[in-house]
This record gives C-alpha cells, sequence and structure tokens, in this order.
C-alpha cells in the first residue's frame, strides 16, 4: 500500500460488525491509518494520508468502545489522536487550541471552522515521550496509557481527568490490560516485571518477577479467572485515599447498558456467575474466591502464567517485604535485614509486614499439575499476519499481528523517528511539564509527573520489599525469537512472535475443538522438561 | 569530512547546539578504535569530564604521565573554536604505548581491558601525587587491615562496593567480606535484558568439592554457599558484557553476540540488605559498542547521550542518532549470522549526581 511502510497495529470495530461487513482500522509505521473492510473489500478510507497530523509511527490503534465511527489512536510522538472515520483531514497542518491541561498531560482541540479529523489531540507525558500502548477499561468508562516515560496513566475518558498512575521500577511501560472486572491494570515493561495497579486504591498491589527480559504483552485469561461481582465499594482498606472522587469514577459504572456490554470481552465461560454490570451487589462480597489468571509474554521468549490471588491483593502497602531470596533458604542474610529496615522504615506508617510470597522453590511442578493450561507441542499452526479471522471474541488478538507477517519490522523502526530529541512539534504542550495545576485526583502522594525519584517508596512506585512480589505459576520457552502477542480464547490461546509465526495452544482436554491441531497433548510439565518448541512445531 | 561536519550541526539545528559543547572525533591511529571509543564514553560521563578538567587546571606544569596527557586532550576539546571536528589524540596514544607494553602495537586491543588500565592507572597517579604532595607519614593504626586511604575522584565516581556473603552449610554461619569494584562484569545469556545479566551476577553459588570454604568457625574446609550483591552502588555504573568466551574446541575466544537489551534507565535488584543507596536511578549516558566477529577483529564506536539527544562516535565520525537506532546494538537473535554490533560496556550515570 505504500513503500516503506508497514502495518504496526489493528482493531475491529466490534459494534458494526455484522457477518459480511467490518470495519478494520490498521496503523502504519510511518504514520498513517487506513480503514478498509476485508470482507466487502470496498471500503477504503485513508487518514493522516499526507502526515501532516503525525508523522511517526502509530504504536496502538482502537475503536472508541460503544461507538460505530470514533476510534483513537496513539504515536511514538506520544500524542494521542480521536478520529471519527468520516470526517475529512484537512489539506494542511492542524491548529490547536488548548482544551484541557493536568498534571503531566494536556489536551487540545482543533482550530476550525468545519469539524474535521483529528477531533481532539492529547498529549501525554514530556514531549516526545512514545506511548506504547492503551486500554479502554471493560466498562469503556477509563483509559489506561503506558508510555516510555514509565507512567502508567488513568484517564476517566469522556471527563478527561487523570484518575491515577503508577510509575514502572524503571525504564519504560510497554504494554497494558485490565482485569475483566475493571478492578486492576496491569502493565509490563522494561523492569521485566509485571506489575499490578488497584484501581480502587491508586497504588502498585503486587509485581511478577519472572521474565529474563522485556515484557511486551500482558493478557488476563478471562475463562480461568474468578472474582466476586463487586466493585467500587471495596478495597479501600489501603488507607489515605479518602477523596470520593475515586468512587464516583470506578470503572464498572454502568453506561448505557447495551454499549458497555458489547465493549467487555466476550466473556461466555461457566466461572462467570452474573452479569457484572447489573452489579449493585455491595454485600457478600466474599462469596466467590477471586482468582485472577494473568499471561505475559516477554522478549526473552516465554510465556509467564500467574494467578493473582485475592490474599495478596489485600496486604496493606508494607515497608519491609523482604524475605532472603538465598536460595530459597529463610534465615540466610537475616542480620542484614534489621540494619536495612532501617533505611526504610521512614516511607510509610503502619504496615503489616506478612509476606505471602508465593513460595519460590518446586513451584514448577507443584503447579503444572494442577495448571489448567496445556501446552501441546505439536499443534503449532502458522499463517501469516493479514489472515485476520472475523471473530467477533478475538479482535483485540489479531490486531497485533498485523505487522508480523511482513517480515523485517525492523526496517520500518529504523526508518521513523520516535523523537527523542529536543526538536519539532510545535510549543505547545511547553506548558503541561511545568504545569502546577495538580488535579488532586489519584492518592495523596502522587508527585508532579516528571519526577520518578520522588514516587519511589509511594504507591505509585513503591520500592521493591514494599510491595508482594508473585513468582509465576509456569515461566516457559515457547519460541525462538521474541513474542508480541498473546490472546486468550476459550478453547485455546495464541501467540505471535517477531519472525511472523503464529502459534495456537489448546487448553487441556480441547485439543478436538481446537482446529487445525494435529499432534497429541503435552502437559505444561512434560513440555517444560522437554525444552523450547520449534517454530515447526517440534519439541527439540 | 567537511560535508560530514556540517551535516552533524545542520541535525542538531544551530539554534539546539548546546552552548559549551564541543563534539569531536578522534582520529584513528591504526587499530586505537579500542582507545578512541572508550575515551569519547569517558569524555561524556560528565562527572569524570569535570574532574579531569579540573585537574588540567590545578597541575599546570607536572611531569607527563597518561593523566595529564588525557586532561591535556579532553582541554583541548573542551576549548576548540569550533564546535565539531576531528582531533588527533596523538600525545595520549603515544604516552599509553610507553606505559604499558601491550598496548605497544598496532594490534586492536580489548577496550573493556583499557578502560580497566586507565581507571586504575589514572587513579594509582592521583594517589602517587597525593603521597608526594603531602609526605605525611599515614599514622599507624595498630590492629585490623590497613586503613582505607582518603577515596580519589576516580573511586568517587566509579567506586563500588561488592559485599559477599558466604554461608557455611555445616554450621550455617555466615560470613560476609566486602570488595571495591570499578566495574561489573556480567556473562550474557541469549534473548535478556542486563537486569537478568545482573540478577544472575548475584545468583547463588555452592561452594563443594574441589572448591570448597574454608569456615572460621568449623576451622575446616565446608560446603557453602556464596552471593555477591552491591552494597554501595557507584555514582557511575560501567557494566561489561562478557562477550568474548573462550571455547576450547576452537582454541580461541570467540563473539558471543546474544541479543541483551539494556534500558535507557536501570535500578538494581541484586543490592544487599545493607545497602547504602539501593534506591539510585540510573540513566544511560554512553555505550560502548564492538563491531565485527572476534576480539582481535572488528571495530569499537560508541554512542553518547548528550543534552538530551544521542550521538553515534565512529573514530573521527560524529553522527546525530535517533534513541530508536539504539536498538540495532542489543544484539542478534540468531547465532547464525558471524558478526554484529553489539554493546560492550554500558555506563550509567546515577541520577542523583546531576
Amino acid at each position: 500500500m505504500y513503500k516503506g511502510t508497514n502495518p504496526t497495529c489493528h482493531d475491529f470495530n466490534v459494534v458494526t460488525m455484522t457477518p459480511d461487513s467490518v470495519s478494520l482500522v490498521v496503523g502504519f509505521s510511518t504514520g498513517q491509518i487506513q480503514l478498509i473492510d476485508p470482507i466487502k473489500k470496498e471500503l477504503s478510507k485513508l487518514y493522516n494520508e499526507e502526515r501532516l497530523i503525525d508523522k511517526t509511527k502509530v504504536t496502538c490503534i482502537r475503536w472508541v468502545p460503544g461507538s460505530t465511527n470514533l476510534f483513537l489512536v496513539s504515536h511514538s510522538s506520544g500524542q494521542l489522536y480521536l478520529y471519527n472515520e468520516e470526517l475529512p483531514c484537512g489539506t494542511a497542518p492542524p491548529h490547536y487550541q488548548p482544551f484541557k491541561q493536568g498534571d503531566g498531560y494536556a489536551i487540545h482541540t482543533c482550530k476550525t471552522k468545519s469539524t474535521r479529523n483529528p477531533l481532539y489531540r492529547w498529549v501525554i507525558g514530556s514531549e516526545g515521550c512514545c506511548i506504547n500502548e492503551f486500554a479502554f477499561s471493560p466498562c469503556g468508562t477509563c483509559l489506561a496509557v503506558v508510555s516510555q516515560d514509565g507512567f502508567l496513566r488513568v484517564f476517566h475518558y469522556d471527563t478527561m481527568e487523570l484518575l491515577g498512575s503508577a510509575r514502572s521500577y524503571f525504564g519504560g511501560f510497554l504494554c497494558v490490560c485490565w482485569s475483566p472486572d475493571g478492578r486492576y491494570v496491569v502493565v509490563g515493561g522494561e523492569d521485566d516485571l509485571v506489575t499490578v495497579w488497584s484501581f480502587h486504591e491508586r497504588r502498585v498491589v503486587a509485581r511478577g518477577q519472572g521474565h529474563r527480559s522485556w515484557v511486551s504483552v500482558v493478557a488476563f485469561d478471562p475463562y480461568t479467572t474468578s472474582y466476586s461481582e463487586q466493585d467500587g465499594t471495596v478495597d479501600f482498606s489501603g488507607g489515605s485515599d479518602d477523596e470520593t472522587t475515586q468512587q464516583n469514577h470506578t470503572p464498572n459504572c454502568t453506561l448505557s447498558s447495551g454499549s458497555s456490554e458489547r465493549s467487555s470481552v466476550t466473556r461466555n465461560s461457566g466461572n462467570q456467575a452474573s452479569n457484572r454490570n447489573s452489579s449493585g451487589s455491595d454485600f457478600n462480597r466474599m462469596n466467590a474466591a477471586t482468582c485472577y489468571r494473568l499471561g505475559s509474554v516477554g522478549q526473552d521468549t516465554q510465556l509467564c502464567l500467574w494467578d493473582i490471588t485475592e490474599d495478596v491483593l489485600r496486604q496493606p502497602m508494607c515497608s519491609k517485604l523482604r524475605t532472603s531470596g538465598v536460595g530459597g533458604s529463610g534465615t540466610f542474610g537475616v542480620n542484614g535485614l534489621a540494619a536495612g529496615g532501617a533505611y526504610h522504615l521512614n516511607s510509610m506508617g503502619g504496615c503489616v509486614p506478612r509476606c505471602n510470597n508465593v513460595s519460590t522453590t518446586l513451584q514448577t511442578n507443584a503447579v503444572a499439575s494442577k495448571d489448567k493450561e496445556c501446552l501441546a507441542d505439536g499443534n503449532a499452526t502458522h499463517f501469516h499476519g493479514m489472515n485476520m479471522h472475523n471473530n467477533s471474541s478475538a479482535p483485540s488478538l489479531t490486531q497485533r499481528l498485523a505487522g508480523l507477517g511482513f517480515g523485517d519490522r525492523k526496517d520500518g523502526s529504523g526508518t521513523h523517528k520516535r523523537n527523542f530529541s529536543l526538536a519539532s512539534r510545535g510549543g505547545s504542550t511547553g506548558g503541561d511539564k511545568n504545569n502546577s495545576s495538580y488535579r488532586g485526583s489519584g492518592t495523596s502522594n502522587r508527585t508532579s509527573a516528571d519526577d520518578p525519584m520522588r514516587l519511589i517508596g509511594t504507591g505509585a512506585c513503591p520500592r521493591f520489599d514494599e510491595c508482594p512480589v508473585l513468582e509465576p505459576l509456569i515461566c516457559k520457552k515457547i519460541a525462538h525469537e521474541r513474542l508480541t502477542a498473546l490472546i486468550f480464547r476459550e478453547d485455546c490461546f495464541v501467540t505471535a512472535c517477531q519472525d511472523g509465526y503464529v502459534y495456537t495452544w489448546a487448553r487441556p482436554g480441547k485439543m478436538g475443538l481446537a482446529s487445525h491441531i494435529p499432534s497429541s497433548p503435552t502437559t505444561v510439565t512434560a513440555a517444560a522438561v522437554g525444552g523450547g518448541i520449534g517454530p515447526s512445531g517440534t519439541v527439540v | 569530512m567537511g560535508a560530514n561536519i556540517s551535516q552533524l550541526e545542520r541535525d542538531i539545528g544551530s539554534d539546539q547546539f548546546p552552548p559549551n559543547e564541543h563534539y569531536f572525533g578522534l582520529v584513528n591511529f591504526g587499530n586505537t578504535c579500542y582507545s578512541n571509543s572508550v575515551l569519547q564514553a569517558l569524555y561524556f560521563c560528565k562527572p569524570f569530564r569535570e574532574k579531569v578538567l579540573e585537574y588540567k587546571a590545578r597541575n599546570k606544569r607536572t611531569k607527563e604521565t597518561l593523566l595529564t596527557c588525557l586532561a591535556d586532550l579532553f582541554y583541548s576539546i573542551a576549548t576548540q573554536k569550533k564546535k565539531v571536528g576531528s582531533i588527533a589524540p596523538k600525545k595520549f596514544i603515544a604516552r599509553l604505548r610507553k606505559e604499558k607494553e601491550e598496548f605497544d602495537n598496532y594490534m586492536q586491543q580489548d577496550a573493556h581491558e583499557f578502560l580497566n588500565f586507565l581507571i586504575n592507572h589514572i587513579n594509582e597517579i592521583i594517589l602517587a601525587e597525593r603521597h608526594q604532595s603531602s609526605c605525611k607519614p599515614k599514622m599507624g593504626i595498630g590492629e585490623g587491615p590497613t586503613p582505607q586511604p582518603e577515596p580519589t575522584w576516580v573511586h568517587e565516581i566509579f567506586q563500588g562496593i561488592l559485599t559477599s556473603e558466604t554461608r557455611c552449610l555445616n554450621c550455617e554461619t555466615v560470613s560476609s567480606k566486602d570488595e571495591d569494584f570499578f566495574d561489573l562484569q556480567v556473562d550474557v545469556d541469549q534473548n535478556t535484558s542486563i537486569t537478568h545479566c545482573l540478577k544472575c551476577f548475584s545468583n547463588t553459588e555452592t561452594l563443594c568439592s574441589d572448591n570448597k570454604f574454608k569456615c572460621d568457625h568449623c576451622s575446616s574446609y565446608q560446603e557453602a554457599q556464596k552471593r555477591m550483591r552491591v552494597k554501595k552502588l557507584p555514582m557511575i555504573l560501567a557494566l561489561h558484557l562478557k562477550r568474548f568466551k573462550y571455547m576450547e574446541q576452537y582454541n580461541r575466544h570467540i563473539k558471543v553476540s546474544h541479543r541483551v537489551v539494556f534500558p535507557l534507565e536501570l535500578r538494581l535488584f541484586n543490592t544487599s540488605d545493607d545497602a547504602v543507596n539501593p534506591d539510585r536511578l540510573y540513566d544511560l549516558v554512553a555505550v560502548v559498542i564492538h563491531c565485527g566477529s572476534g576480539p582481535n577483529r572488528g571495530h569499537y564506536i560508541s554512542i553518547v547521550k548528550s543534552h538530551g539527544f544521542w550521538l553515534l562516535f565512529d573514530d573521527d565520525m560524529v553522527d546525530k542518532i535517533d534513541a530508536s537506532t539504539i536498538e540495532d546494538f542489543y544484539g542478534l537473535t540468531s547465532d547464525i549470522q558471524k558478526s554484529s554490533e553489539t554493546g560492550y560496556i554500558l555506563f550509567y550515570q546515577s541520577r542523583d549526581c546531576v
């Protein structure tokens, strides 16, 4: 379609989708956006075609939940744009006027007589700071954005208020997802960690350590996750946040019910007790054991599965959780611990130093047998990137695969400008860095957005021993190249990697149901012993 | 060359060009890129550059040492009229060849060996000069190990402390021993991050069979568990990726081109419980890159961060690069290709020192 450019991301519109028509938006490495209908094949519209709006790579693209014509696009320049697919883009670079500004972000509208694209421009973080991914909450009310400056920022989408933020241990955040009930946001990044942030408490509640390199995708498995039909009023044990704004903005608050249902993940598993949106059931929240199943893949070519349980999530922020890590021995280094504690005790008051880190050793065996996932060894199926299926349950999955089949993503990334330098992009954003108009929305300890040093030891970035550390249920090398996609489906999950292969992995007992899988299933334990699985699907 | 220079100024933009900053390439005198790349990296470690220039200002007429040659070189770069260009580090290289016979030839040398030599040598020069000038005998402190001499500015910048903790598996007694370091040398694994390599550096190892631990408490050799963790984090953390592995079957060193990602920002996980400053947040400021297939072949270049943008120094050439091209220097995911351009020495600077 273009020379020297390749697709980087895509999204299907699940609202307008019918059996013989689907709206698919695709973002490109040089900034353009295309709307096509892969079934009808007659529809094709281009946005930002002349690159007047943004010249940098499209990093993420999503239809606004419940909308037939609005979609949101992030670029590596650090900007988010809202487009209406029915509007034109204009023939000159757009002029903007400030619309709203907050701590670490600013929103502009297009200054034109006739309405045209983009409708809004969001500038997030400091100038030129790449937005790596964004995700709408299951009900569509909230927007979580992660960027190269190491921040997760959660906004109320309609009011454009910043509700809370978190900061990586170090380095950029690369990926983000919401728990199916909208109570937790999970991010992964260049600190090799999976970080769990509580929406209600506005703080980091757990970190997962297991990847050997950067985490590129995090995704909840809604079919294995169980939780009570609760929201809003729980989980305020964290203490310091007494601001009422939080309660007003819980992501589970019902929109018009129809749209919110469509926008949420299609969940038809048996684990799901009742419709989340019907809530209001503020009582009796312990009716089901809460256990979130999370998956993550990374540049280490590994898949990690995590169980996030109630007892971990309900720990208050703690000043010293460290257990000695030496060879799993509990005694080693205890003498040093007392001394070390003195350095940290000043940070947070009133904490219970109880720690239930998942115990370290022998975890793999114990877990693998009870684990419901099954990594089948011979079941790899390759189809090329653009071979998207018209399946409503998987839009966000295929989304990440677009760029892959075309081979060298690397060439594309070499040409785009990430604008780390001082250059370009008008002075309009200069103000938001120093902007002191502090929106007192999040926790009381959130400080200026661009000083990560001051966040260390706060709820936005607890020290490593102040926050429970999870160990993965399983941690398994499943490819030879960096993994770039992970999608959970009812009978399987799907992964993709940098060299363009897409693998489908059947769940235990679902071998017959998952199509195109010829050979016999193996348990995780067996696969772990067997070693890596090659692109051809054979156990090495 | 002229075209290249003006290109750099054009890339940066005359209004954006940082005041009082000079980007000068270093001429290669025949396989001296190992020195050029390290010198550029050190020049852009701001605390180091400042101390070297300070030394130059304080020591006008002293005997020529490697340090005075380095100071002259830095001074000459810092006081150039032009903003960009290239300079010949003739005196420095001549002095280097006099100081250490291993470097007295036209062979390719190991950049890390050179860095190690340079830092230690400079430190010794400062200590010797201090000893000469003050001449007061150290007051004898009767007991224990000899007292540490007052740290030099080289210590203040590069020195960290590792603590090695050993637990005797017989009596469970834990003993710990501190040692200084100027850089950490980490093994590399395929498809990992520098964070992971550092974690492995601090993995517990079991001392057994031929390698038992002499336990003072048991008064005998016992099996023991040992780990090394960082007790004092240096201002500039230099990380050496051990990419040259001796392979017995080839009877020579082979380059390991594994892909090891390194973030622009770093904190350490492998700090000891009694660490002085475990929260230090580091920024990547310079990387020495090895290009080629083996330790005695190939080429060294460096990339440095200066005033928010990245520059690539390839001997006398200087180019502005986009931060996204740093990923080209992580390494290779396949072992088939022989030649690679890979990060070899990483320089991280603590944010609290600027």
